[in-house]
């Protein structure tokens, strides 16, 4: 007689089954309704690689005076994303003071300063866009706007929930020497939490490199937009290279913020 | 005993005036630098941008009105925005699907624990790397020459770009795994295959189904806004309805959007629980 021993726990099988069993379900039902068949990528290959073959290799150059526009363009969404994220990183440390139950003086406010944040976090960059250009029409001003919303309510939770993890105890003493709200900010918030923050920042310029990308290609500015406009005009090859700078921009600040994040976690 | 007291990191510092100085001796650097470095850049952009502020104050009053616009919600076109929710949740639903399968064969070998070919791995790494560095939305237009308008394009176009966010994260996570666990797996005499499914596989979940997580919350997002560049789902709705200015049915979108990405990340918050 062969029994086996179960390698792991009764009751968590049970929820491992009931998962896959929820996951088959969707996909099931997600496949019957788009009718996607992944069969179709592999037919439609040719044709891919027709387009990639003949439309965009190689990448050919624009003309030289466009490419002093385009390294502008370049610019703009840099720096559109960084100073996007470094506004939005103060005025969230105000409000994230607010926003945890823990710190803030007005322990009754928290949960109101929360569910603003996620109001403005779970509307995707993008339709915050769409909704700020009809009502502000189209320039970079108004795609920095987007971003700083954005960025703004995933950092209130972000700093909110690095304040709760890190500094009950250093608050509590703090308080029962007596010191006052903005004291305990200064002197036990900030330096407990401060690494914590930078490096939520910098996820956050990096998050918004991206979206600075997507929102100027919808009328945001940056290089987005030229992307967009060449692509319309089926200039593929052209934007193949703005792709591929658009890569190396974003590799870059990847490289830059890993490095970074590593200097302050020593 | 005294000569901990009189060791150069211990003496005791005097002010100016005369008072014992009570600040920390080793700062540590690093933050103040940085926070510098980080206003200048900010300032330097604030100039390089070159916003025209005061009309974008003036304007802002009617970001108010929208929303009022928007209250308003039209529910004549309810189906419409019920079907493209239903698209939209289903893109997502397959995107992270297939993109989780093939993220954990990807992820195998570019984690270089795994299979020890060093230089294998660095070379998917590599692919990987320039996959994501590429913004999802334009994997979604090229999908879009190939495949045509509609939810595959939308579907192919996340996978991608998905694919090779797990690819990276899983392969951190079973990197991670500590050497001895392996060793002493290989020592019985159990093959790669065995190694990974036993081994690996297990004592990475709880990360896996973590990243599943955040990815499917972003995909939704992003899925909610490929449809403005014409793959189909509630974007499609909510960019045209705008431009439109049929405000009342992309208020109820928007709604919805919110609601959905609101609920699914409640509920992963409690898989989450669940799973500790």
């Amino acid at each position: 007689m062969k029994k086996r021993i179960p390698q792991i726990s009764h009751a968590e099988k049970r929820v491992y089954e009931l998962f896959f069993i929820c996951i088959v379900i969707l996909f099931v039902a997600g496949t019957v309704y788009t009718k996607f068949n992944p069969m179709l990528l592999v037919k439609n290959s040719d044709n891919f690689w027709i387009f990639l073959k003949e439309d965009f290799f190689p990448p050919k150059l624009p003309k030289l005076s466009k490419i002093n526009n385009i390294m502008e363009s370049v610019f703009v969404t840099v720096t559109m994303a960084i100073l996007s994220a470094t506004v939005a990183a103060v005025l969230a440390f105000f409000f994230s003071l607010f926003a945890s139950e823990s710190v803030s003086p007005l322990p009754k406010t928290a949960k109101l300063v929360r569910g603003f944040a996620t109001f403005l976090r779970n509307i995707p960059a993008l339709v915050w866009a769409f909704i700020l250009f009809s009502s502000l029409g189209i320039g970079t001003g108004v795609g920095f706007v987007a971003l700083c919303i954005t960025s703004f309510a995933f950092m209130v939770r972000a700093f909110a929930e690095t304040m709760e993890d890190i500094s009950r105890d250093c608050l509590e003493s703090l308080q029962a020497v007596g010191t006052s709200f903005p004291q305990r900010v200064v002197h036990g918030i900030l330096p407990s939490c401060m690494s914590g923050f930078l490096s939520w920042f910098l996820y956050c310029v990096e998050v918004n490199i991206r979206a600075s990308t997507i929102v100027g290609m919808v009328g945001g500015g940056g290089i987005g937009l030229v992307l967009f406009s060449y692509i319309k005009s089926f200039k593929y090859h052209i934007a193949f290279s703005i792709i591929l700078l658009i890569a190396v921009m974003v590799i870059l600040v990847d490289l830059i913020t890993s490095y970074l994040r590593r200097e302050l976690n020593k | 005993m005294n000569s901990t007291v009189s060791s150069p990191e211990f003496h005791l510092r005097y002010s100016r005036k005369g008072k014992l100085r009570v600040d920390c001796a080793q700062k540590e650097r690093t933050i103040p630098v940085f926070l510098t470095i980080i206003a200048i850049l900010a300032v330097g952009s604030f100039f390089f941008l070159d916003i025209s502020w005061g009309k974008l104050l003036s304007r802002l009053p009617g970001i108010g009105t929208i929303f009022w616009k928007m209250m308003h919600f039209d529910i004549s076109n309810m189906n419409l925005v019920m079907t493209s929710m239903m698209e939209t949740l289903s893109i997502t639903v397959l995107s992270t699907l297939y993109s989780l399968v093939l993220g954990l064969f990807f992820g195998m070998l570019a984690a270089e624990n795994i299979f020890r070919l060093r230089w294998f791995s660095r070379l998917i790494q590599c692919i990987f790397t320039f996959l994501r560095a590429v913004p999802t939305t334009i994997w979604v237009l090229l999908m879009m020459v190939c495949l045509g308008m509609g939810p595959a394009a939308g579907i192919a176009g996340l996978c991608v770009h998905t694919t090779a966010f797990f690819t990276k994260s899983f392969a951190q996570s079973f990197e991670s795994i500590p050497a001895e666990t392996l060793e002493a797996l290989e020592a019985t005499g159990v093959g790669r295959l065995g190694v990974f499914l036993n081994a690996v596989l297990p004592s990475s979940l709880s990360q896996i189904i973590a990243w599943t997580g955040m990815r499917f919350e972003t995909n939704f997002c992003e899925c909610a806004v490929l449809g403005m560049v014409g793959a189909g789902g509630i974007g499609f709705v909510i960019s045209n309805s705008i431009q439109g200015y049929d405000y009342g049915t992309a208020g109820i979108a928007i709604l919805l959007v919110f609601l959905f990405a609101y609920s699914i990340e409640r509920i992963f918050v409690w898989i989450k629980k669940c799973i500790r």
